[in-house]
């Protein structure tokens, strides 16, 4: 038990990766506004759903604003509960707007003490009705203040993610997993060319095994949440998309070429260089390329991946150890890996 | 400098095997012929878009083609003896440069008969060009490494192919981006960008050459 902890904890790892990150409730939001489209000058009662809110057990009044910038925005006259996730509030809208746009885009905002401040962004527009100057009357100058924090644990509640952000532990963790194996495949293959003891060729091949089975579980798990999200399992205007389908087939064929060997010295040492060079081929295809292309999938193009709201601290307290969890299990997989190849060869020699 | 000697006589060693044995290069010439000419004969009329593809999918092929020969074309006593002559750089430089001359040579035959066939599309003939030298360097790196590995193993026709193809596409997709700005397909301002690109992977994978291969040929 002394030499083997890391099993353990990595065991554990995991089984608090898949119940924190499982049932630790999103943060309260709002699903959707109805109607979206308002005119200038009209008096309009919004339909609002919430998602995981608490509308009605909360000790406070609700509040909610139509905000169009920092200095701009009106509250509401009248605010009607019909049940936790759903309430009609009545905005007076100005006829007036303080742009010079015939159309402008505006923001919802909820507040009360239970679920915090919420923000629906950009989702409302204003049309003008009346055609004469920009004009501030009828809007306030920021009075949105005093909102409520949410307390407690809880994941960013983002439009179109919505309960996918999960996915994180899984497909993000995962990769991150499969390229720490994947390097740590690539150091035994210069083992092996260092010393040529056979150990360190069976090492880095349990290694890419199980590098490779992580990587089409990424795939999998990517797949489901494209689904999702962008509406189709796989799309190849993605370039991050082909690189990984690309570099399955590089470890693909890493083991076919193991495979065309009868000889083991020659097809450890073969397979040795080739995975050092198809690692070398790799770094420009998942690090550089996708970089210097746009594209939807986060981390490419300027778009962000692990940054500002899309992984706040909560999330942190989940997604780093899941990525030490997957890896800590993969070396444990690869170490079994290991055995069996090495106990196949022994039986081979007799 | 011993090194640059001995590439020069191994240089010179490839040319004279080329010129003895010209069915080598034939054929790799009469290939891209044949293959023009049932593309341009399945197409009838072909868009630039698709000229652009087509183009560097043939030169794919002829380049497999022409480089797979590179270590199988000598029986493995007669590389015995090289081997025990010249320094293992020297060797697969010689190879790699002898394969960039060929497949230089290659993808210009291949652009004039296309061009001839086809029509000439190109607007910016730095860039092209430039692409072309540049895919060619790569594509002779790339090859003649994978078909050393793939020379050692039992079926190294498949190999060859499952081997550097997954390896070939970061340099093939640059390459097609490159002279689709080109062939004014897209507005590019990034050009140096792709330029760039291409000559890291280039630098990456002869550095790894030059690193892995002495491993390789001892047997």
């Amino acid at each position: 038990m002394r030499k083997n902890w890391w099993k353990a904890l990595g065991v554990v790892i995991l089984i608090y990766t898949y119940t924190a990150g499982l049932l630790i409730p999103l943060k309260p939001g709002i699903l959707s506004v109805n109607p979206s489209n308002l005119n200038s000058g009209e008096e309009v009662t919004l339909t609002v759903i919430g998602y995981n809110t608490f509308f009605t057990k909360t000790e406070s009044e609700l509040r909610a604003w139509i905000k169009l910038d920092n200095e701009h925005a009106i509250s509401a006259t009248k605010i009607e509960l019909v049940n936790d996730t759903k309430a009609h509030v009545s905005f007076n809208i100005p006829s007036n707007l303080p742009t010079e746009d015939k159309v402008t885009d505006a923001s919802l905002v909820i507040d009360n003490d239970q679920d915090g401040a919420m923000v629906l962004p950009s989702k409302l527009t204003i049309k003008k009705t009346i055609d004469v100057n920009p004009n501030a009357e009828g809007w306030t100058n920021a009075p949105i203040t005093d909102l409520n924090r949410k307390t407690g644990f809880s994941f960013p509640f983002r439009g179109i993610l919505y309960e996918t952000i999960r996915n994180t532990y899984f497909h993000v963790c995962l990769w991150f997993a499969m390229i720490i194996l994947l390097i740590t495949s690539v150091v035994h293959s210069f083992k092996y060319l260092r010393n040529f003891r056979m150990e360190d060729d069976q090492k880095s091949m349990s290694f890419t095994m199980v590098g490779t089975l992580f990587g089409m579980l990424g795939i999998i798990t990517g797949s489901i949440w494209a689904k999702d999200t962008w509406g189709t399992y796989w799309t190849w205007e993605e370039v991050k998309l082909n690189m990984t389908a690309i570099a399955l087939l590089i470890y693909l064929a890493y083991f076919v070429l193991r495979s065309s060997f009868d000889d083991y010295e020659k097809r450890a040492r073969i397979a040795a260089v080739y995975n050092i060079f198809a690692f070398a081929a790799l770094i420009p295809l998942i690090f550089v390329i996708p970089r210097l292309t746009d594209s939807l999938h986060p981390g490419n193009g300027g778009n962000p991946a692990m940054g500002g709201e899309d992984l706040d601290n909560t999330m942190r307290m989940v997604f780093y150890p899941a990525i030490i969890g997957w890896t800590l299990v993969g070396v444990w997989i690869s170490q079994i890996v290991f055995r069996i190849q090495r106990l196949k060869e022994k039986i081979m020699e007799f | 400098m011993i090194v640059l000697k001995e590439i020069i006589y191994l240089l010179r060693k490839e040319i004279l095997l080329e010129w003895r044995q010209k069915y080598a290069i034939s054929g790799i010439l009469l290939y891209v012929l044949s293959t023009v000419f049932v593309v341009y004969t399945s197409f009838k009329k072909v868009e630039p878009n698709a000229w652009n593809t087509l183009f560097w999918i043939i030169i794919l092929f002829a380049s497999v083609n022409a480089i797979a020969k590179s270590f199988v074309q000598e029986n493995s006593s007669r590389q015995l003896y090289y081997y025990s002559l010249a320094n293992p750089t020297a060797i697969i430089l010689s190879k790699i440069i002898y394969n960039s001359g060929l497949l230089l040579f290659l993808s210009f035959l291949s652009f004039i008969v296309f061009a001839l066939v086809a029509g000439n599309p190109v607007k910016d003939n730095f860039h092209f060009f430039a692409a072309l030298f540049l895919g060619s360097i790569g594509f002779s790196i790339t090859f003649t490494f994978i078909s050393a590995i793939s020379a050692k193993a039992n079926n190294s026709a498949t190999l060859m192919a499952i081997l550097s193809f997954p390896i070939i596409i970061p340099i093939i997709l640059t390459l097609i981006k490159l002279s689709a700005n080109a062939l004014r397909l897209m507005q590019d301002t990034a050009v140096w960008k792709d330029i760039a690109t291409l000559l890291a992977i280039d630098l990456i994978l002869i550095t790894m050459t030059f690193i892995l291969f002495p491993f390789l040929w001892k047997d």
